[in-house]
C-alpha cells in the first residue's frame, strides 16, 4: 500500500532543509510517494549553488560542530538521495518570476509549476507538512 | 541469528540507517533475512516502524556496546 506524503517547504534555512529532507528521504525509503513544493525561501533548498552554503539561524554558529560530529548527510547529499526514491519536486513558479530564476538555477529534474500543481497531488494526499 | 545479507550503517544518522536498510531490502527475496548494525539510537523505534509499514517482520534485536542490531525478515 503506498501513501502520499505531500510537503511544502518555505523556508531557507539549515535548519529547514533538514526538516524537509530527512522526512522526506524517511517517507521515500518506507515507499511513500512524496512530493515537495518549494516556494519563496524554500527555493534556496534545491538551488545548485546555495543549497550546499545553507545559513544556520543567528547565533546558532556552534551548531555546525555538532552536524559534522552526528555525522549527518550534507543538504545536495540528501536532495540526490531524495531524487535517486523518486521524490518529486516542485519549483514555485510565481517565485521564481519575482526573483528572476530561471529553472536552470536548481537542481536537475525539478518540475515547475504553480499552486495547483502541488494541491492536484496534495488533495488526496495521507500526510501533509509545510515546513 | 543466521541472516542473508548483513548491512553496516554504523556511525550514520536519520535518516541513513532507513534509507540504506531499504536499499539492502530491495535486493532480498521475500523470507531472506537482512541484520543491520545501527549505532543511530533512534533507529531502535524507526526500524521497527519502518518494518511495520512495509510489511516486513522484525524477528530479533539485540544490543551489544552500544551497537544495536536488527534482523529483519522480508515481507
Amino acid at each position: 500500500m503506498t501513501n502520499k506524503v505531500a510537503i511544502i517547504a518555505s523556508n531557507g534555512g539549515l535548519f529547514d532543509a533538514y526538516k524537509v529532507f530527512n522526512i522526506a528521504t524517511a517517507a521515500a525509503a518506507t515507499d511513500q510517494e512524496v512530493a515537495i513544493f518549494f516556494t519563496f525561501e524554500g527555493l534556496n533548498l534545491i538551488h545548485k549553488e546555495a543549497n550546499g552554503h545553507l545559513p544556520l539561524p543567528e547565533g546558532k554558529d556552534h551548531f555546525a560542530e555538532g552536524f559534522k560530529k552526528a555525522n549527518v548527510p550534507s543538504i545536495p547529499e540528501l536532495v540526490t538521495m531524495a531524487q535517486e526514491m523518486d521524490v518529486k519536486f516542485i519549483g514555485c513558479q510565481m517565485t521564481m518570476d519575482v526573483l528572476g530564476m530561471e529553472k536552470e538555477a536548481f537542481v536537475d529534474g525539478i518540475e515547475v509549476g504553480g499552486a495547483v500543481t502541488f494541491l492536484e497531488f496534495a488533495k488526496d494526499a495521507d500526510v501533509t507538512l509545510s515546513f | 541469528m543466521n541472516s542473508d545479507k548483513m548491512l553496516d550503517a554504523k556511525g550514520l544518522a536519520c535518516p541513513m540507517p532507513i534509507v540504506k536498510t531499504r536499499k539492502a531490502m530491495n535486493d532480498l527475496q521475500t523470507g531472506q533475512v537482512l541484520e543491520i548494525h545501527v549505532t543511530d539510537k533512534g533507529a531502535k523505534a524507526d526500524l521497527a516502524a519502518w518494518s511495520k509499514s512495509g510489511g516486513h517482520e522484525l524477528v530479533e534485536t539485540a544490543e551489544e556496546n552500544d551497537i544495536l542490531k536488527f534482523w529483519i525478515r522480508k515481507g
